[in-house]
């Protein structure tokens, strides 16, 4: 799964550790999404996109091998 | 995130204290020959079949035994379960994956060490490796769990 929490990030100039703070989850975790590492639950997902105001699929899309 | 069976994070800095005094204690026991006298007070024993240190056979007895060991062994199993289990400052569930991951990983691993000495390790020699892995899975699951947090926390902005 692709995500655009980085460039979302960089258009509202808030850091890693602000997204986390925001959304109360670890900066370990933020990163981890970025990187591609780690899946995000749906909650979380949605937490992420309310904060960005966008729909869930305007910032996490399918990949072919998904 | 919620989970049940988590300590709360306070416990962290205790079980990091008893955790690592009960290792170097233990690690200056097993060099020393498992030798130790000191702290010998009158114990109960629900069973004992063997008489090899010299204490009766039979069931509940009172016997005198040395209480150095126990103390290292109860030391590094409370300490190390207080740092595994013990919530993270932000608790979540990436942190919540990690610790999982990390104990599937420890046990794998810690019986692939134990075949390895199975298959290569023999006589009394051995009797180390049985004492070892007592607390390997628990010392292997603290370190793998820490590694990962600790290699996930670097970042670029």
């Amino acid at each position: 799964m692709k995500n655009r929490i980085k460039v979302e990030r960089a258009e509202l100039d808030i850091t890693q550790a602000d997204l986390a703070t925001k959304i109360g989850v670890s900066r370990q975790s933020i990163n981890a999404i970025e990187k591609g590492k780690y899946v995000p639950s749906t909650v979380l997902a949605l937490k992420i996109a309310q904060l960005f105001k966008k729909p869930v699929e305007a910032i996490f899309t399918l990949e072919d091998q998904d | 995130m919620k989970t049940s069976y988590l300590l709360p994070h306070k416990y962290k800095t205790l079980g990091w204290i008893l955790f690592i005094i009960g290792l170097s204690a233990g690690f200056i026991f097993v060099f020393n020959g498992y030798e130790a006298n000191l702290l010998e007070i009158d114990v109960l024993s629900i069973f004992n079949d063997s008489n090899f240190f010299g204490s009766e056979k039979g069931f509940f007895k009172i016997i005198k035994n040395s209480i150095v060991d126990e103390l290292i062994a109860l030391a590094i199993i409370v300490g190390g379960l207080l740092v595994g289990f013990s919530k993270e400052k932000i608790e979540d569930e990436f942190i919540y994956k990690l610790r999982k991951d990390s104990l599937v990983w420890a046990i794998i691993f810690n019986y692939m060490v134990l075949v390895f000495t199975i298959l290569f390790v023999y006589d009394f020699t051995f009797f180390h490796v049985l004492v070892f892995n007592m607390f390997t899975p628990l010392m292997f699951f603290v370190i793998r769990f820490n590694f990962l947090r600790l290699k996930s926390t670097s970042y670029e902005e």
